[in-house]
This record gives structure tokens, C-alpha cells and sequence, in this order.
């Protein structure tokens, strides 16, 4: 029977909850576009964004997006038109998906759940399927070549992405998100474990290169392949695109700050703002590191992964079992 | 390279870009602020001048402009009169000017003079065709200016022909470049 | 050295030889590309992201200048032929009046001389800043360090164009050199406005080598990339840093000494390795040397005129009649210009000698084997500018 308890429990709440997660989630893309402008201009010498939103162009993330809704919108002829039109909405959502696996506050998160890390992982590396729908379909060397970068990149750099992650699951003993969170020592993973560093690296390594982030953007590679699988999309489906990209990197910010920086908690209350401080100072640590470095070629990328962080991968899953046993 | 040298050389591009954020930024927010341009400046648009005592325009319709110039802008046509020419046409199509300064260069009255402003910019091309009223209210609005004809000419250091120092060898010979 | 005879363009067969299968895709890179410095239509043929054949295909910035000078006074051409080698555009001019006034009848004053090569050597310096930044770009994109880099070095080059600025009254296209000697003498102040900005770029040299050299990613980037051999460089004709950087002494600045190059020592940058980053590396060791050189010049400055021909008044000038070629060391290498006069109001015929030309004829050579990203890495370290590959 459906009492009315049961019903708010079942849909109201859960509803209720997605809905406040994935509405702070995207308003906080906004912030996050606003850093990536800004911080890059200043690396570089420059102002950045000014006019737009005047003194500092607050306003400037919400006139690129209107910028590319308005702009016309162009299929190839000899694209494949379904997978044309799939590629940005799969890349652009399933991006959304993993924030419902992300505890906000102690015990709030809007799908609870006893494996949520691997979940979250499972849901993380879906954004590339996309990318490589875009590639196929777009009828253009330049997208084909650039899936082709994608393929490999994303097999080779899911083993360190996901053996970095598993590292404090391995050590606190448990997969739930909300669990490995409340069972860090106070300075967090990264810092209070000696497993901490080295995990941490081998999950950047790999977030950068699932995010498409330089040094490991080949798969974008401005310079030799312009826009990459994108090459071809325009308006609206770019911004599918431009807000997937964001949302995605973001999403690993989140999961990072929760597995190493304590996620929700801080001094005085624990809560979200804890957890979005956090993830967009590592946003700002991503954005550095990107403004800084120059692309590996392909096959360098490819070797140092496969010979280096693979196998640096396989032993410190060996070393935290090992650890913990 | 070695795996910790090479760790080591990836933080180096990183410190860089990092003292780039103490740093103020090397922007200059034109509009609200401008970089000053230089005497010499030579930017802007062009402007007929006149005599400061007598009133009378400057150009006496030589049209060693027209023949110098390289992208052929200048028009001028010639109008005798008793006392002295004038220009009787005279216009400038602005938006095809190179800025080379050859015209303020072989001008021998200082007629024509190059702003140290940066040309407003206009909405048609009909804007950028300047005829001899709007050289002349150019010229009225840029006041003194140091790149005119006779400062530039004065430059070069002579006013005769010097004798060549030695005869150049057998002229029609094929020379290689001194 | 190789003779043109037994170059061979490379041009392998597009089918695998073991299964008779086809194995290549062409790709054709540019003209609209951002990292084509410039406009070059480069159609690659491709065996997955290996390069097998490089086919480049130019012309897209022929601007006609050889035929436009000879419809223009004497006098008009120098400002003109500024816009060749955009990127290093007082040594255009300069070659053209050492050609001009090698038909005889000027007397060049030695102070005109020595400004001119001063304003050679800030355009040197300028146009590698240029090539370090689109370099930085081509590796690193639009979106990443290689964009720092670029800034950095455009940051620089702004205050090589204040120089000029305040010497010329333009910034970049200053027109200096006229047939006959030098248009602008320097104003008051202006060493000590060179040494300041001279000595500030040098410092900022430090932290752009910081950025690119000395990050392991740059290493592994362009060492043993695109490796271009003595005697394929002497045959193709490259000259300047990618020459250079193969190990041929090719300065016209010592080989030939032209103006204030014969009474100042001039120490040549040679590397050996023939690679992308012995290319980049000559320019850095360049640009230090034209840093000091710059500071030499403008303090051995001779006094005197700086104009062997009456006030430019006419520009009724006509050259005697003859033909001369004289050459520069460009900021690329060779830049000549030959002359044609019958004595007229225009020369007969110009004929520029284009070093941009000769350095990327050498991608069709190079370029087979590397893979897609080498391409642009290569492309950066060859530095050509298509105004001069075009003209």
C-alpha cells in the first residue's frame, strides 16, 4: 500500500534531492568557466574576461553559452545523422550522471548506495563513447583521426584513473563514497596516508587524460587536428559538448576532493560548500597545470602510459592490498 | 632524461605561469586607459596644413605626393594661380594607406602631416575618403606635429649633392651588392 | 652535396606491400589552419598517424610583388617590399637598397650603414620571438602552455616594437632603409631606451627557455624530429637557422659582410644535430647574439649624415642602368634581391631570392616517417613566412 510516508519517501524526496544536486551542479559550472577564463588570462599576463559583467566579467561564462545557442546549426551531408545527433546529447548528460553518486553532506547524496565508487567510475569514462560517436560521424578526416586518439587514450589511461580511485576504497575498506569520506584522518588522504601521494598522482594522470586536459589533449590537439572530434558541430551541439567537457573534468574534481581532500568536511559545519571550495581550488590546480604544459605526440603518450602508469598502477593495488592484509 | 630530472623539469613551465598570477597584468584597458603614443608617431590620419601667419594652405599642388606614393591614394590636381599653385583637388583614400611617410617625407612646404591619433574608425567607406575640407580640419585639430616634410628632409644631414667619394667602376658591369 | 637530379620526391605506393591492401588516407592540412604559419595547403598522406608522403602546396599569399614593383618609383618600392618577410620587415628594404645602390651612383654614409644593420638586428630578434611563440602554439595548442608561451613572447617583441616606435614613429613596418641611406636617425635618449629594453628581454629569455627547453615534454617533442642533413640542406638551398642547425656555417654576415657587418665580429651559431630542437636552439643562441650585437652597433654608431642622395624631394629618381643582386642575412637566412634597371622610372624587373622557400621545400624530405604531430613541430622549427614563400 501507498502511504503517504512511503511516497515521499520513494519519489518526493529522491526527486527532490536530484533535483537540488544537479541544480547546484550546473550553477556551479558557471564558476567554473568564469576560473578557467580568468586564471588562464592571468597565467598569461593578461586581464582575462572584464567587460561582461563588469569589473571582472562574472557575466561572461552565461555570453559564451547564449554566444553558441545562437549560432546556426549544421549537419554534413555525409554524416551519419543518427550518430550526429547522439554524440553531444550522450556526452553532454551522462557527464550529469555521476554528481547523483556525489555526497554533498554527511549521508546526503541523491542515489545512495554501498558501491557508489564504482558507480561513479563506471559512469566516468561514459563521455568518451560519445566522442568517439562524434568522431565516426562527422565525415571528416580530421574528426576520424582525432576518435582514433581518443580510443587509445581512454583505454590506456582508464587502468591508472581507476587504481588511483580504488586505492582508499582498498585502505578504509569500503566503496561507498559517503564512507570514505567520514573515515579520512582530518588532513585528509592525501596527506595523512603514505599511500595518499602516489595514488592521487596516478588518478590525476588519469583525469587528465579522460578530461582531454594538455598535456594529454591530443585527442583535441588544437594545433595539428583544430577541433578534434567536435570539428564539425556548431551551436547548440557544441555547447553539448563545451558544457560535457567542463562537467566532466568537474565531476573528477568532485570525486578527487572527496577520496583525498576529505570531500564535505571542514571546520565549523560540515556541508556542500565544503565540497564545491574544494573541488574548484583543484579545478584551478587542473586549469595551472594546463596553461603550463605542452602536448605529448600520441605515441609517447601511449608508451609512457602503458609502460609506466599501468604497471605503476598494478603495484599500488598490490601495495595497498598488501597494506591493509 | 632521467625519471626525477624530468619530474623536476615539468614543475619548471608550472613555477613560471604561477609568478605570472603575482605579477600585474601587462594589459592596458583601452578604452578607459591609453598607451601614450611617441613624438615620432606616425598612426593616424593625414591633415593639410596652413600657414600660421598668412592663413594660406600649404599645399601648392606640386603632386610629388601623388607620384611617390605606393599604394596610390593621393589625388591632386593643380590649380595656377598669379602668386603661387594650389591644390585644386585634393583627396586621400585613407583606408588604403600603408603609413609609410613617403608623401610628409617629399613634401617641400610641410602641407601634408601624419597624426599621432589613431583614426577614428567609421562605419563606411565613404568615411575614410578624406577630400581637401576634411584634410584641412584635420590639420586645424592635430595642432604641431614632428614628422613633417622639412624635419625629415633635414634629418638626411645635406642640402647639396655631395661629390661621390670614388667614380663607381665600369657602369654597366653587373655589381654585386656593396 | 646532393645535386637537384638526384633528389627524389618521396612518393611511396599507397598500397601495403604484404597484403596488397590500401593503406593510406589524405588528409589536406590548411590553408585555413592554425598552425599552418600562415597559409600552406599541405596534403599528407597518411598510413593511420604516420606521415608517408608530404605534398605542400603554396601560392596562397602571392601578392604579385615582383610585378607591382616594377609599375612603381624607385623610391616607392622599399615600403613595399617591407610587407615580404613580414615577420623581420626592415631587412627586405634593406636588401633591395643594397641592390639599388650597387648599380652605382649613391654614396652610402657609413652612420646610414650602421642604422640600418641596427634595425636588422631588432627585427632578427623580433621575428624569433614570433617563431618561439608559434612554436610553443603548434606543440602545445591553442588551449594549453604553448599559448602561455606565445603571450610571453609576444609580451617581449612589443617592447622590440617601442624601440622602433620611438626611432621611426610606426612599430612595425618603419621604412627605414631608403635608397641612399637611412630615413630616421635616432632621437635623443635612445641608448639608453635600447639598453633598457634589450636588457629586460634578455631576462625574460631566461624564463621562456624555462618554459619550452627545459621541460622534459619539449625534449621529447622535438629531439631527433625532423632531422635535416648537411648535404640535403646545401642542395635544397636552406639557409639561416635551419642551416644552421645542420651544421653549415652560412652567415652572410660573415661569410659576406655587407655595411657595419665588415668592422664587427659576428660569431656564427652552429649546431649539428639537424633536429627541431638544434633549429630552436640556433635561434635562442641568435637572438642572444643580435641582443649584444644590437648594443655593439648602436655604440660604434658613426657620426656623420645619414642620406647619400639629396633631400627624397622627387621621386623622379632613376637608377642607372644594369643588373645587381645583393643579399642580407635575413631573420631566415638569405634574403636577395635582384635588379633589373634600364634607367627608367621603375626598375625592369625585381626578382626576390626567398629563404622561406628554400627552408620548407625541405618538409617534402624530412616530414616521411614522423607522425601527425611532427608535422606542426617541424613546421614550427622550419619558421617559414608566407608572405616571403609566396611573395
Amino acid at each position: 500500500m501507498w502511504t503517504a510516508d512511503s511516497i515521499l519517501e520513494t519519489f518526493v524526496f529522491p526527486f527532490a534531492i536530484s533535483l537540488a544536486t544537479l541544480s547546484v551542479f550546473m550553477t556551479a559550472l558557471i564558476p567554473v568557466l568564469w576560473i578557467e577564463r580568468k586564471l588562464a588570462a592571468r597565467l598569461q599576463g593578461r586581464v582575462g574576461p572584464y567587460e561582461v559583467g563588469s569589473p571582472h566579467g562574472y557575466l561572461q561564462p552565461i555570453a559564451d553559452v547564449l554566444k553558441l545557442l545562437s549560432k546556426a546549426d549544421m549537419i554534413p551531408t555525409q554524416a551519419d545523422r543518427l550518430l550526429f545527433l547522439f554524440a553531444p546529447i550522450w556526452t553532454g548528460t551522462c557527464a550529469l550522471w555521476g554528481v547523483a553518486l556525489i555526497p554533498f553532506a554527511p549521508g546526503l547524496a541523491a542515489f545512495r548506495s554501498d558501491i557508489s565508487l564504482v558507480l561513479l567510475l563506471a559512469v566516468a569514462s561514459l563521455p568518451g563513447l560519445g566522442q568517439m560517436a562524434a568522431g565516426w560521424a562527422s565525415a571528416n578526416k580530421y574528426a576520424l583521426v582525432s576518435a582514433l586518439r581518443v580510443v587509445g587514450q581512454v583505454a590506456a589511461f582508464e587502468i591508472p584513473l581507476i587504481a588511483g580511485a580504488i586505492t582508499p576504497a582498498i585502505v578504509y575498506g569500503s566503496l561507498d563514497l559517503n564512507t570514505l569520506t567520514e573515515a579520512q584522518p582530518a588532513v585528509g588522504f592525501l596527506f595523512g596516508h603514505p599511500l595518499g601521494i602516489p595514488s592521487f598522482l596516478l588518478f590525476l594522470v588519469g583525469m587528465l587524460a579522460e578530461g582531454n586536459r594538455t598535456p594529454f589533449d591530443i585527442a583535441e590537439a588544437e594545433s595539428e587536428l583544430i577541433a578534434g572530434v567536435t570539428i564539425e558541430y556548431s551551436g547548440m551541439r557544441f555547447a553539448l559538448f563545451y558544457i560535457g567537457e567542463y562537467g566532466s573534468l568537474f565531476l573528477f574534481g568532485l570525486l578527487a576532493c572527496v577520496l583525498w581532500f576529505g570531500g564535505f568536511r571542514g571546520p565549523f559545519v560540515p556541508g556542500p560548500h565544503w565540497l564545491l571550495l574544494k573541488g574548484f581550488a583543484f579545478f584551478c590546480f587542473v586549469t595551472i597545470l594546463r596553461w603550463s604544459f605542452i602536448r605529448l605526440r600520441i605515441d609517447q603518450f601511449l608508451k609512457i602510459s602503458w609502460s609506466g602508469f599501468v604497471p605503476a598502477s598494478f603495484l599500488l593495488v598490490l601495495l595497498a592490498v598488501w597494506w591493509v592484509g | 632524461m632521467g625519471f626525477a630530472a624530468s619530474l623536476i623539469g615539468l614543475l619548471k613551465p608550472v613555477r613560471v605561469t604561477v609568478s605570472h598570477l603575482f605579477r600585474k597584468p601587462t594589459t592596458v584597458m583601452y578604452p578607459h586607459a591609453h598607451r601614450p603614443p611617441t613624438d615620432r608617431f606616425r598612426g593616424g590620419t593625414f591633415g593639410l596644413t596652413t600657414d600660421p601667419e598668412t592663413g594660406l594652405e600649404n599645399c601648392i599642388g606640386c603632386r610629388l605626393c601623388e607620384m611617390i606614393c605606393p599604394s596610390k591614394i593621393i589625388t591632386v590636381t593643380l590649380d595656377r594661380r598669379p602668386d603661387r599653385g594650389y591644390a585644386g583637388i585634393f583627396t586621400l583614400q585613407y583606408e588604403a594607406c600603408m603609413q609609410c611617410e613617403l608623401c610628409v617625407q617629399v613634401c617641400p612646404t610641410d602641407a601634408i602631416v601624419m597624426s599621432r591619433e589613431f583614426g577614428e574608425p567609421a562605419y563606411s567607406r565613404a568615411d575614410f575618403f578624406l577630400d581637401k575640407e576634411k584634410l584641412h580640419a584635420n590639420g586645424k585639430k592635430m595642432g604641431r606635429v614632428w614628422g613633417s616634410g622639412s624635419t625629415l628632409q633635414a634629418m638626411h644631414g645635406k642640402k647639396e649633392r655631395p661629390a661621390p667619394a670614388a667614380a663607381p667602376a665600369a657602369p654597366a658591369a653587373k655589381k654585386e651588392g656593396a | 652535396m646532393i645535386a637537384a637530379s638526384q633528389i627524389e620526391p618521396v612518393r611511396p605506393s599507397p598500397l601495403d606491400s604484404r597484403t596488397g591492401e590500401r593503406r593510406e588516407m589524405t588528409l589536406h592540412m590548411g590553408p585555413q589552419h592554425p598552425s599552418m604559419h600562415g597559409v600552406l595547403h599541405l596534403v599528407v598522406g597518411l598510413d593511420g598517424e604516420t606521415v608517408k608522403w608530404v605534398d605542400p602546396d603554396i601560392g596562397f599569399l602571392h601578392r604579385g610583388v615582383e610585378k607591382l614593383c616594377e609599375t612603381l618609383p624607385w623610391d616607392a618600392i622599399a615600403p613595399v617590399l617591407e610587407r615580404n618577410d613580414y615577420l623581420a620587415p626592415s631587412t627586405n628594404s634593406h636588401a633591395f637598397c643594397l641592390a639599388v645602390e650597387g648599380l652605382g651612383g649613391v654614396d652610402v654614409p657609413r652612420r646610414a650603414q650602421w642604422l640600418r644593420c641596427l634595425a636588422d638586428e631588432l627585427s632578427r630578434i623580433s621575428s624569433h620571438l614570433v617563431a618561439w611563440g608559434t612554436m610553443g602554439v603548434d606543440l602545445g595548442g591553442a588551449f594549453g602552455g604553448g599559448t602561455s608561451v606565445f603571450l610571453y613572447c609576444l609580451r617581449e617583441r612589443e617592447r622590440i616594437l617601442d624601440i622602433m616606435q620611438e626611432w621611426t614613429g610606426t612599430r612595425f613596418h618603419p621604412n627605414l632603409s631608403q635608397i641612399g641611406g637611412a630615413r630616421y636617425d635616432v632621437p635623443a635618449g635612445f641608448d639608453r631606451l635600447l639598453d633598457t629594453k634589450l636588457a629586460e628581454i634578455d631576462a625574460k629569455l631566461d624564463e621562456m627557455i624555462s618554459m619550452m627547453e627545459e621541460s622534459p615534454i619539449f625534449q621529447a617533442r622535438t629531439r631527433g624530429i625532423g632531422v635535416l642533413s648537411p648535404e640535403l640542406a646545401l642542395g635544397l638551398g636552406a639557409c639561416g637557422p635551419v642551416a644552421r642547425a645542420s651544421g653549415l656555417a652560412l652567415d652572410l654576415r660573415k661569410t659576406r659582410p655587407y655595411e657595419a657587418y665588415k668592422e664587427i665580429d659576428v660569431p656564427i651559431v652552429v649546431r649539428t644535430e639537424g633536429d627541431a630542437y638544434a633549429r630552436y636552439r640556433v635561434r635562442i643562441d641568435e637572438a642572444r647574439v643580435s641582443i649584444r650585437l644590437s648594443r655593439q652597433i648602436l655604440a660604434g654608431l658613426p657620426d656623420g649624415p645619414i642620406h647619400g642622395r639629396p633631400p627624397v624631394r622627387s621621386s623622379k629618381h632613376k637608377a642607372p642602368a644594369g643588373t645587381s643582386y645583393a643579399a642580407v642575412e635575413g631573420a631566415r637566412g638569405e634574403l636577395g634581391v635582384w635588379i633589373r634597371s634600364d634607367k627608367e622610372m621603375s626598375p625592369t624587373r625585381v626578382r626576390l631570392r626567398s629563404p622561406s622557400f628554400a627552408n620548407l621545400s625541405a618538409i617534402v624530405y624530412i616530414l616521411p616517417g614522423h607522425l601527425i604531430a611532427d608535422v606542426v613541430a617541424v613546421l614550427g622549427s622550419l619558421d617559414p613566412v608566407f608572405g616571403d614563400v609566396d611573395r
